[in-house]
This record gives structure tokens, C-alpha cells and sequence, in this order.
């Protein structure tokens, strides 16, 4: 058993041992860290994984723990049918709310959570059927196959359960297919998009994901204290839960129990001294609890967590499965069949032509090279082309199919797949892992079955294809190491490998020398001669002449925006003009 | 609702829309140069205002003991990183400033406060006590986190405002205070009255915007906070110390939320606690200004204020609903019209 | 890890329980929004006697940071860690409300400080288990409307706290108005934090009402009282007990000059008539706190945590005699003693309570008292 299980296990037992054993107040405490880890556990997936900042936890829970308080006592629902509807309720105004402001970039969006959570926080407070500021008194007990959860000891039972299913749900969705693609919401959405993740939805589903916590923590909440009214659910209860996530760790599943745990203790530890040093509680705890927080984050900013698994050894590596069924592939074109036309490509940037009317072909099996020196509009181009920028004007083809105003997930469906010039790599995800989110395309499971675990088959389908892509670039040996402990130049071979495993007709590769050492190029070069060999057609913009020169089969030389000459590299060569843009500052 | 009480909705809506605007302009910059969220500038804010009015009762204010204890702490982590690191100076030179300016300013207050000084003095003796701490708090708090994530920095302002406002409750106490006004009465035009503090409150919000204008458009501080803002990496390769624009920055934050609590203070009632409320307006300010543009969020300041006002009118028990509801729509159409997002920090 | 620090924690703690001894708990807003309500309470704690008849009694007082789930939790730990006899509090009708799952079902008497009925009526289940000692506010209303009707006012208009105690307070006075058909012009809310009331009060003031109520707590409820005599205001204004301290008349100056409110009569106490029934009783409390706390530093928030403490002591006097603190036997009879106690005098009034009736005050809770030259004066009523 390695350390990390051992320490699984040992804390799944002393949790189950921990209500017998306890003292009743330290019961209640553990069941606050329980509620708190269920609401924070949210924070983690959509903050600290999908980069969503939200302050507007605590509204979810205020949404879960008013629908079972309604529902219980002004219709005299049972608890347990009171719960789906407050999951319910949650859910669709995490979709509603969702659907309008999960679009805001930047900081609007942790405003616009602050907005919302206020507005219905005082809301509820002048609402009197929902009591306004009393609240609800009077909610029922819990009963479980006749046993009436009225105490502290029996409720830590329910409540650590629905903590260790929320944890468990969250663990199967991060290590699967959607998973990779959630955890690259955070600073790759571009590069997600450019493999067919749709961002936007993926966004919208850990939202309503972090909702349905604490909407369960608020059901939770409602049956154990058994009176709801708007405080809890307040804004300043919503940064509390950003608070435990960031302490705990907020990249971490641990670190939503972790961080619960420690802050209720700590709270508690603070105004048990204080009210023994002191005889009193109050201000100094705060000021205390604010300090100790301010110090911690100064000397572990990760959070606890990841202080403490830095110092363990790595966890057991994903296993690939050797009876993997093969994903599907597309039909290939024949050699020399065009798969790739521009037309007049034309992009405006306010009266900067970029790119003017650039127009070039590429045939199946073959290398066509695009170079121009910096500022030629070369990595304009290549984004117009991956449909992460609109045209202006001119048309773009990819196998006799229009791609104009396609965006870049539909551009990859057609079979385009490409590399980017700073290495988009998830450096906290095993190398494997960064290749499988390159044939997310090839692959249909979806979140419900990923956190079901009925997706094992595919997602072992889906892993053998990345372990064959990293054996086809040469890295098979790499696949368990975090992607960010790789050079720089293994980096961009790792992306190759990613792109292919999209199973592309084009290859698209935006300047995959730039930083890499002699040796290395001729490694690269290498990889695409035999990636051509095999029937692969590569379009590769780049400024570094002599890498080019020998590899590809045709160029298209760009300058001021502006096509200056095209053909195959030794007439390119010598071309006035090329010569010109070249050495022309220089003579 | 006629025009007189339409002309008063405004002017009080302007009157909180310029204490929000310093706030957001605040902001803007504190985040622009050290990418804190200074969620505490709200405390700088009622510090200014409680430490005035506890001048004016003739009492030491706490805040001043607060800042001699801050000083000593920021005192002890320049030595500590002068014992383990390169003895540079430059450390103890801070070390003495960090002790010995609150201890200095702690003793002229110890000296004049139970005298009953003008009201000139008073504003004096405020800003001497309350700026230090903006530097005081910079190095206590986020010099050792500077190139932490914006999260981590988020959490280390929001547990600061935890201890300030802790600190305040001891200090001050739970029940509030007002400032007696720098200029009093009101302007008689017919039917129609303006108050002298309001257009006294505009008044000085402009003369400070148009201050920093000409800080950051013509002198050479301004011109290296904007290039660490603009690019941290860049101004420190030209010799621009982050720490030290991080400590000009604060310095500047402490000066304006002072000013501002004393402004304010004189027309609202001010408690240790007031800081997140006007703190969390003015942030709403500095983000619908997409806490980069200036004239933007002084903008939304005056924006939320006018909504403020208007909705306290027609609906007071769900003014708070209506105006952070607004917000909403205003925040699709910044966001829509900045564009494409720039791809946020790993 | 949590398991650990817990038994650590609990076998530090697992001393306090040994001793036979009376222990009162206290659940107080110390901070967050209410904490101007909860300090003095804690104050006049400090203050109360250690001993009732010849057992020594020992108070722990917990912060709830006036938020309903501290307030169980710190209960919790009352109730659980200290063994409690009875709890003070808690501050405010939330955390009162929030209180009641732990009362009841662990058998505690709790004596709430907040003003809200509904906290301990009618006392059927959890209810059972709480009280709560200040006047009712339709005794307020009554004592206001009374006073309007003598002055000859005949409108009305609110402004309160967009919170709890705003509802709980201009509902009262608005069923009361409406009983008597007085009009109610405005009733405008405002946060406690706000910054501005310029637009409600340019609202009442347009409505033009014979006299404002301010439905607000402590130096908050001036910001309107400012603003309305800023603007012009010239009609009467009744503040109401939540606001009766020295920090109050301080933040209020000249504005609050003439106004009235309805106070429980510990307030002026030496100034009652010395017919009045509480004025020993509370001038031994005032003179006590002040002599602490400095002169003017009364506050009505501690005057009701004094006469929880009357209740309570008079209630274990009675529990005593059959059965031994820190036992739920000894709880229920503090309880039962305490539902049955006759004309107790306290500061605030006096209390007559039945199992049924858990409040037990009448119209001698409260006064009506008007600020003149910065000071509370009463100012006598013909009852």
C-alpha cells in the first residue's frame, strides 16, 4: 500500500470511527467541517480546476437549504423529496445564471457572482413568504429506514456520506475524458477549443456540478440546524468558502476537506483561548484568524495540501490497458488529393491589413512551409486558418468544405489539428493525459458517465491512443512525468503528438523550432519527414529558413501581409524579392 | 417626485459616486501595480474617518498604537531578511523608518490630542497617523507574496480586512462616528439648495484625480508605476524595484482612502465595519472600468451612485437588489465590447 | 488529523465539568453587525455576582458574530463542552430563532436578549425552553401611539433597518397604527452600513407625515434623524429603545434634540418617580455599570441581560432545593421556577410570567423619554 492509500484509509476509518468516539461538541464541529467541505469541494472544481472565480457559493446553499425548508414546512413534504427538488431548484438557476454570465471575461465574472449572490440574498431577506430576515423555524428531522437523524452523532453519518459521494464524483469526472478538458479551462480554453472541447458548455456543467454541492449542503445544513434564514448564505459567507478552498489548496480535492477542517478548528481553537486567556471572545479572534491566514498563505501559497503531497512520493501513474479497442478514424485522402485551399485570405485589424490576399493550396502527403520574417503576418494567418480569428475577407477550404467563419472546434472536426507557437501544455498533467485530450473528438462519453464510471472502456480506449501517438513521436518513455518537467523542445514534440492524436488530415505546427537546440531540430525534422512518408499533409509556419529549407516540399514567402513568392524552396531561394525582405535591412 | 427632490437625488448620488470613484481609481491602481484586490481599502477609508473624529473628541485614536505595533512587525521582516540574505543597507534603513516614523507621529498625537487642535491640525494628524500604515501594510502583508496568483492575493486582502476590522472594533469600538464638517450650510438658489459638503466632497475628488493625472503624467514615481503596471518584468529589467512601486503604491492608497474617510465621515455615519460596504461599491466601480481604465471606473463610481440614489427612492427595502441586479447588464455589455479575453494566468 | 486535534482538545477541556458549580452560558453578537447590541450585554456580565445562594456560579460568554449558525455552534459547545445551567442570549432574533434547536432539545433554559415576539411565543416545543425579557414592541407601540394621539399628531411615516429587527419593529407599529387608524404615510428601509438616507428621507419628507418612527438600533438610527432635520424636517421624531446610549446622543447632536422615544424605564432610572415599582432596582444596576464603565455609559442591551440574570437567579434559587446543578433535572426546574415567577422586579420591568406567557412584561416596561439638551429626560405619562 503506498503512503498516499494508507492515508485514505486511515482517515475513511478514523471518520467512521470518529462519531462514536468524540465528544458530542466536537461531533457538531466535525459535522460544520463536513457541510463546509461539501460547499468547498464546489469552490475547487470550478475555481482552483476550471479558473471560475466565484463568490456566489454561499447562495447555492442558501438555494438548497430554503427549497427543503419551504418545501417541508409549508407543504409538509418529506425531507427526502424536498431534496431533488432543491438539487433541482439549484440547478436551474446555476444554468439560467450560467448561460448569461459564464460568457464575461476576466474579472466580470467574480463580480458578476458578487452581484447576483446580493441581489438575491436581499431578495430573500424582504420576501415574507420565506419569512424575510426570521427565516423558517421549525424544520423536521431526517429520518433514515426509521431512524429519526435528530442528533448530532446520527446526522455526521448522512452528512459524511454525501461529502464522500460529492468527492467521489468530482475524482471520476477529473480523471477522465471530460476531466482533462475541465482542467484546461483554466489558461488553455484556446488551446481546448482547438481539440473540439466546447468551453463554453464545459464551464456551464462545472457550474451547475458546484451548485448541486451546495445545494446538498444546504440541505444538509437545513436538517441539522433545522431554521434557515438569509445570513448564512451571505456574500461574506461566499468569500468564507474561496478562503477554505485557497488555504486547503485550491487545485486539490483534499484541499476542500483540508481547508474546512482547518478553519472551523481554527476558529474554534481562537475563541476557546481567547475565552481562556481573556475570558472573553470576540474581535481578537478575528484579528487572531486573519493573521494566522495572512502567515500561512506567505509560507505555503499552494495551499496545505500540495505542502504536504509535495513531500510524499508521486502518486501511482494511470495504466494503460493492453486490450484497448481502437478509436475510430476518418477515411484519408489519396496522395496528392487537395485538402487544404486559402483563397484570398484578407484580415483587417482597424485599417492594418495583416494578411492581404494570400492564397496557396496543400496536397495530401505533403510539407508546405510558410515563412516570412517577424511581423510578415505569418501567426495572423495560421489564426485565421485554425478559425481562432474571423477573415475579412477570402475563403478557406479544408477537403472541398467551406471553414470560412467556422470557429476553431468546428475547423478541427473538418480534421485540422495544430500546435502552438508558445506550447499550450497543461504542465501539472502527466504527459499521457495532455496527448488524450488531443482525440477528445474521437471520443463521445460525457460527464454524468464519467462521474458513474461507465465511461472505463473508451477512457482505456482513449489513453492506448495517446500511449501509441507518444511511441510514434518517441516519447512513449515521458508519458508519466508531469508535462511541465519536460525541455522545451520536448514540449513541442509532446504537442505534435497531441495533434495527431485527433487523427488529423492536416497537420498545422506554428513555429515548432523557435528555442530548440541543433540536435533537436534535426529530431523534429525527422518526426514530420516520417509523418509525411506515412501520407500526413503538414502546413508549418515558421522564420527559421534553414530548418525549413531542407524539410519542406513547397513555400509560400510572406512580407508586409503580403505573398512575395511561392514554389518549391531552391527557386525560393534565389526569387529578388525574397532576397530583398531577407537580407534587405541588412545589405 | 419633483425637481427639487430629483436635483437632491443627484447630488447625492454624485456625492456618493465620488467617495466610490476614489475608491475604484484606488483600486485600479493598487491592482494594476501589484495585482492585489485591496479589499481593505475600505478600512483605510473608516480608519480616516474614526481616527478624525476621535481627534475631535479629544482621545489618542487606536489607530495610532496600531500603526507603532505594524511598524514593529514590518521592522522585524527587514532585519530578518537582512540576517539571512545580502546585507544590503537598504534593509535597516527601512527597519529604522518602519519603527521610528509611527513612534514619532504616536508621541505628537500623545502631545497634542488632548489639547483640542484646529480642524487643519486634525486632518494633519489623521494623515500622519493613517498613511504609514498603507506601506506598513504592504510589507507586512504582500511584499513576501509578490508574484503570487491574483487568488492568493485575493485571500491574503480579504483575511487583512479581517484584521482591521478586528482591529478597529477594539480600537473604536461598535457604535459609529461623524466627523464635524470642514465647510457647513447650504447654497440657496430659489427653491433649490445645494449642500456646501457635497460640492466641497466633488470638489476634492476632482482636485485629487486630476493630482494623480499629473503624478502619474509628469513626475518620475508616477512614470514607474505605470511601467511596472504596464509590464512588471520590463520595469524591473530597467531598474524599477516592484517592492518599491508595491510600497508607493499602498502609500498612495492609505493618502486617498484618509482623505476620503474624511470626507465622508462628515456626511455619513462611519463604523469600524463601514469599509466593506463602500469598499465592495467602489470595486464594482473599478471592475465595470475593467480595473485597467481610470476615467472608466471613475465612471461606474458615479454610475452606482446615481443608481444607488435612484433606487433608495422608489424602493428602498430592495435597493441593494435593484443595484447590484443592474449591474448585470452592464457587466454583459463591458465584457462583450472588451472583446476577446486575453488568456488568464495558469 | 481533525480527529486528532479533536480528542487533543477534548481532553484539555474534559477538566471544566468535575466541579459542582452553576454555570451560565452566554451566546453574544461581540461581532459582525449587531456587535453595538452585544458588547454592553458582555459588560454587564463581568459585573454580575459569582455566587447564588451557596453555590459559586461561573460564566462563559461566546461571540456568534451575529450569524445563526456561530450561534448554534457556540451553543452547542455550551451546552455540550461546559454543561450549562441556562444561556444569556443571544443578541438579535435570528440567532434567537436559531437557538431554539439547541435549547429544546438538550433542555436548557435560554433567555434571549433580542426584542422579536415570535422568539418565544407561543411557547409550545422548542419555545418551550426560551424567553425573552424585553418589553414586547406592540408595549412600545402602544406607549408611541398614546403619546401621538396627546400631541395631536395624526400621521405617521417609517424608515428602519432593511433587516430583522426593522421588519419585527415597524410590523408591530404598523398593525398598531392601523388599530387605531392612524395613516402610515412612508415606511422606508436603509442598511445598517449604508453610507446615505438622503433619498428615503427626501420620501418621507415629501409625504409629509405629523411625525417620523425610527425602526433602526443603536448610532446607526441617526443617520436618519441627521438627514431629516437637514432637509427641514420639522415634525416630531420618536426614536426607540434599541438607540438609548450616550454614543447615540454623541453622533446625534443637535438633531436628536426634542425627540421622543419609548424606553424601559432603567434608562432614567434615578429620574422615576419613586413610586415607580423598578426604579431601586435599576438605579442599583446603572450606578453599578457606570461606576465601571464611566458615567453615561448605560445601555439597555446590558439593563436586559441584568434582568436575565435576575430570572435566572431566581429560578436556580428555587431549583436548588431539588436538585444539583449541571443536571437536566436541575435545568427543568430553573425552567419551570422561572415560568412561574410573580412581580420580579427587574431593571426593565416587572415580570409576571406563566407557562404560557414566556415575556411576562406589562405597560411598566416601558417610559416615554425626550432628549433635551443632550440628556434622556423622563417624561411623565398619566397611566
Amino acid at each position: 500500500m503506498t503512503i498516499r492509500t494508507t492515508l485514505l484509509v486511515v482517515f475513511l476509518l478514523a471518520l467512521a470511527a470518529a462519531p462514536f468516539v468524540l465528544p458530542e461538541y466536537y461531533v457538531t464541529l466535525l459535522n460544520y467541517i463536513g457541510l463546509g467541505s461539501l460547499a468547498t469541494l464546489g469552490i475547487v472544481l470550478l475555481t482552483g480546476i476550471g479558473g471560475l472565480t466565484s463568490f456566489g457559493q454561499a447562495a447555492f446553499v442558501g438555494i438548497g437549504a430554503y427549497a427543503t425548508a419551504y418545501a417541508t414546512t409549508a407543504w409538509g413534504f418529506s425531507p427526502w423529496f424536498a431534496l431533488p427538488l432543491g438539487l433541482f431548484a439549484a440547478a436551474a438557476c446555476a444554468l439560467a445564471i450560467g448561460a448569461v454570465t459564464l460568457r464575461l471575461s476576466g474579472h466580470y465574472l467574480p463580480l458578476s457572482t458578487i452581484a447576483w449572490s446580493l441581489s438575491l440574498y436581499y431578495l430573500v431577506g424582504n420576501l415574507p413568504v420565506l419569512g424575510a430576515h426570521d427565516g423558517i423555524t421549525g424544520l423536521p428531522a431526517v429520518s433514515l429506514f426509521g431512524v429519526v437523524l435528530d442528533d448530532a452523532r446520527s446526522f455526521s453519518f448522512l452528512i459524511w456520506i454525501f461529502v464522500l459521494l460529492g468527492l467521489l464524483s468530482v475524482h471520476n469526472l477529473l480523471g477522465s475524458r471530460a476531466g482533462r478538458a475541465i482542467r484546461c479551462l483554466r489558461g488553455r480554453s484556446t488551446m481546448a477549443e482547438a481539440f473540439g472541447v466546447d468551453t463554453t458548455r464545459l464551464k456551464v456543467a462545472i457550474f451547475v456540478h458546484a451548485a448541486l454541492l451546495a445545494a446538498a449542503s444546504g440541505w444538509l445544513y437545513a436538517h441539522l440546524v433545522r431554521f434557515v434564514n438569509p445570513t448564512p448564505f451571505g456574500l461574506n459567507v461566499g468569500i468564507e468558502y474561496l478562503f477554505m478552498a485557497v488555504v486547503g489548496g485550491v487545485g486539490q480535492l483534499a484541499g476542500a476537506v483540508v481547508g474546512a477542517g482547518v478553519m472551523v478548528v481554527l476558529r474554534d481553537v481562537l475563541q476557546d483561548v481567547a475565552a481562556r486567556v481573556l475570558g472573553v471572545s470576540g474581535a481578537i479572534e478575528i484579528v487572531a484568524y486573519g493573521v494566522l491566514i495572512i502567515v500561512l498563505l506567505q509560507n505555503a501559497r499552494a495551499g496545505i495540501v500540495p505542502f504536504v503531497t509535495r513531500r510524499l512520493p508521486a502518486p501511482e501513474p494511470l495504466k494503460v490497458p493492453d486490450d484497448a479497442p481502437s478509436l475510430p478514424m476518418r477515411d484519408r485522402p489519396a496522395r496528392g488529393e487537395t485538402v487544404l485551399v486559402a483563397d484570398k485570405v484578407v484580415r483587417r485589424f482597424g485599417g492594418l491589413v495583416a494578411v492581404n490576399e494570400v492564397s496557396f493550396t496543400l496536397k495530401a502527403g505533403e510539407i508546405l512551409g510558410v515563412i516570412g520574417p517577424n511581423g510578415a503576418g505569418k501567426s495572423t494567418l495560421f489564426n485565421l486558418l485554425s478559425g481562432v480569428l474571423p477573415l475579412t475577407g477570402g475563403a478557406i477550404s479544408v477537403l472541398g468544405r467551406a471553414a470560412n467563419g467556422l470557429t476553431s472546434r468546428a475547423i478541427a472536426r473538418l480534421g485540422l489539428a495544430r500546435t502552438f507557437q508558445h506550447v499550450q501544455l497543461r504542465g501539472d498533467m502527466s504527459v499521457l493525459e495532455n496527448v488524450a485530450l488531443g482525440a477528445h473528438m474521437r471520443s463521445r462519453k460525457g460527464i454524468l458517465s464519467a462521474i458513474l464510471r461507465l465511461d472505463r472502456k473508451e477512457e482505456g480506449a482513449l489513453l492506448a491512443e495517446a500511449l501509441r501517438q507518444l511511441e510514434r513521436v518517441g516519447l512513449a518513455d515521458s508519458r508519466n512525468v508531469p508535462a511541465g518537467s519536460l525541455a522545451l523542445g520536448q514540449q513541442r514534440i509532446v504537442e505534435i503528438a497531441r495533434a495527431l492524436a485527433s487523427d488529423p488530415v492536416v497537420l498545422l505546427l506554428d513555429e515548432p523550432a523557435a528555442g530548440l537546440r541543433y540536435h533537436e531540430k534535426q529530431a523534429l525534422a525527422a518526426l514530420l519527414d516520417s509523418l509525411r512518408a506515412e501520407g500526413m499533409s503538414i502546413l508549418i509556419v515558421e522564420h527559421d529558413m534553414d530548418f525549413v529549407m531542407n524539410l519542406v516540399d513547397r513555400l509560400v514567402v510572406m512580407e508586409f501581409g503580403r505573398p512575395i513568392a511561392s514554389g518549391v524552396p531552391g527557386a525560393v531561394q534565389n526569387d529578388p524579392a525574397v532576397l530583398e525582405a531577407y537580407l534587405g535591412g541588412a545589405v | 417626485m419633483n425637481s427639487i427632490i430629483a436635483l437632491l437625488l443627484i447630488q447625492d448620488g454624485l456625492t456618493m459616486g465620488a467617495v466610490y470613484a476614489l475608491l475604484a481609481l484606488v483600486l485600479v491602481m493598487v491592482f494594476s501595480v501589484t495585482r492585489v484586490i485591496l479589499v481593505a481599502q475600505g478600512e483605510l477609508v473608516s480608519y480616516g474617518a474614526l481616527t478624525m473624529a476621535s481627534l475631535q473628541a479629544g482621545h489618542l485614536p487606536g489607530t495610532a498604537l496600531i500603526a507603532v505595533a505594524g511598524g514593529v512587525i514590518a521592522a522585524a521582516m527587514e532585519l530578518w531578511a537582512y540576517a539571512r540574505g545580502p546585507r544590503s543597507r537598504t534593509h535597516l534603513v527601512a527597519a529604522a523608518l518602519y519603527v521610528l516614523v509611527p513612534l514619532a507621529v504616536f508621541g505628537l498625537v500623545a502631545a497634542l490630542a488632548p489639547q483640542g487642535s484646529g480642524a487643519f491640525v486634525r486632518v494633519l494628524l489623521t494623515l500622519l497617523i493613517v498613511v504609514p500604515l498603507g506601506p506598513i501594510l504592504y510589507r507586512v502583508a504582500f511584499q513576501p507574496l509578490a508574484s503570487a496568483p491574483v487568488l492568493v492575493l485575493l485571500i491574503v486582502a480579504v483575511a487583512l480586512h479581517f484584521v482591521l476590522t478586528g482591529l478597529g472594533l477594539i480600537a473604536f469600538g461598535a457604535e459609529g462616528v461623524r466627523v464635524a464638517p470642514l465647510i457647513d450650510g447650504m447654497l440657496r438658489f430659489g427653491p433649490y439648495f445645494l449642500s456646501a459638503q457635497a460640492l466641497f466632497t466633488i470638489a476634492i475628488t476632482l482636485a485629487l484625480i486630476a493630482a494623480l493625472f499629473v503624478f502619474f503624467g509628469s513626475t518620475l514615481s508616477g512614470k514607474a508605476l505605470r511601467a511596472t503596471a504596464f509590464n512588471e518584468v520590463g520595469a524591473r529589467l530597467v531598474g524599477i524595484s516592484t517592492t518599491g512601486s508595491g510600497l508607493l503604491a499602498f502609500s498612495l492608497a492609505a493618502l486617498i482612502g484618509t482623505v476620503s474617510g474624511i470626507l465622508i465621515g462628515s456626511f455619513a455615519t462611519i463604523y469600524y465595519d463601514t469599509g466593506f460596504i463602500i469598499g465592495l461599491k467602489g470595486f464594482v466601480a473599478a471592475i465595470l472600468g475593467g480595473l485597467g481604465s481610470y476615467p472608466l471606473a471613475a465612471f461606474g463610481a458615479v454610475l452606482v451612485g446615481l443608481l444607488e440614489s435612484g433606487s433608495s427612492f422608489f424602493a428602498s427595502a430592495f435597493k441593494d437588489v435593484l443595484v447590484f441586479a443592474l449591474i448585470i447588464p452592464i457587466l454583459m455589455w463591458r465584457s462583450f465590447s472588451a472583446g476577446h479575453a486575453e488568456e488568464e494566468e495558469e | 488529523m481533525k480527529t486528532i486535534v479533536g480528542i487533543v482538545c477534548a481532553v484539555l477541556l474534559g477538566t471544566s465539568a468535575a466541579k459542582a458549580e452553576i454555570v451560565i452560558g452566554a451566546v453574544l453578537s461581540l461581532t459582525g453587525p449587531a456587535a453595538s447590541l452585544g458588547i454592553p450585554a458582555k459588560s454587564t456580565i463581568d459585573l454580575l455576582p459569582r455566587q447564588i445562594g451557596d453555590e459559586t456560579v461561573r460564566y462563559v460568554v461566546l461571540d456568534d458574530a451575529s450569524d445563526p449558525s456561530a450561534a448554534v455552534r457556540a451553543a452547542r459547545k455550551l451546552v455540550d463542552e461546559h454543561k450549562v445551567d441556562a444561556i444569556i442570549g443571544p443578541s438579535v432574533t435570528p440567532t434567537s430563532l436559531a437557538l431554539l434547536e439547541v435549547l429544546g432539545p438538550s433542555k436548557t433554559p435560554g433567555i434571549s436578549l433580542a426584542g422579536s415576539g415570535i422568539i418565544a411565543s407561543p411557547v409550545e416545543g422548542n419555545k418551550r425552553w426560551s424567553f425573552k425579557l424585553a418589553a414586547g414592541e406592540d408595549i412600545q407601540a402602544g406607549r408611541v401611539f398614546d403619546h401621538l394621539a396627546k400631541t395631536g399628531i395624526s400621521s405617521v411615516a417609517f424608515i428602519g433597518f432593511n433587516d430583522s429587527f426593522g421588519d419585527s419593529f415597524i410590523g408591530t407599529f404598523k398593525k398598531e397604527a392601523a388599530a387605531r387608524n392612524v395613516p402610515v404615510l412612508a415606511d422606508e428601509r436603509y442598511g445598517r452600513t449604508d453610507t446615505s438616507v438622503t433619498a428615503q428621507v427626501l420620501k418621507i419628507i415629501s409625504a409629509n407625515p405629523g411625525a417620523v418612527i425610527i425602526g433602526a438600533s443603536g448610532t446607526p438610527g441617526v443617520m436618519p434623524v441627521l438627514e431629516l432635520r437637514k432637509l427641514g424636517y420639522g415634525g416630531a421624531i420618536y426614536i426607540n429603545q434599541g438607540m438609548a446610549n450616550s454614543d447615540v446622543l454623541r453622533v446625534g447632536g443637535a438633531a436628536l434634540e426634542g425627540a421622543f422615544l419609548p424606553t424601559p424605564p432603567a434608562l432614567v432610572a434615578e429620574q422615576l418617580p419613586d413610586a415607580n415599582p423598578v426604579k431601586a432596582v435599576a438605579t442599583e444596576y446603572v450606578q453599578a455599570y457606570e461606576k465601571v464603565h464611566g458615567p453615561n455609559s448605560r445601555s439597555l442591551f446590558g439593563a436586559t441581560a441584568q434582568d436575565a440574570f435576575l430570572l435566572i437567579r431566581h429560578g436556580a434559587e428555587q431549583a436548588l432545593k431539588s436538585a444539583k446543578p449541571g443536571t437536566a433535572e436541575f435545568r427543568t426546574a430553573v425552567r419551570d421556577a422561572m415560568e412561574n415567577a410573580r412581580e420580579l422586579i427587574g431593571t426593565e420591568a416587572v415580570f409576571n410570567l406563566t407557562p404560557t406567557d414566556h415575556n411576562g412584561t406589562d405597560r411598566r416596561a416601558s417610559v416615554i423619554v425626550r432628549v433635551d439638551g443632550g440628556k434622556w429626560v423622563y417624561v411623565p405619562v398619566d397611566d
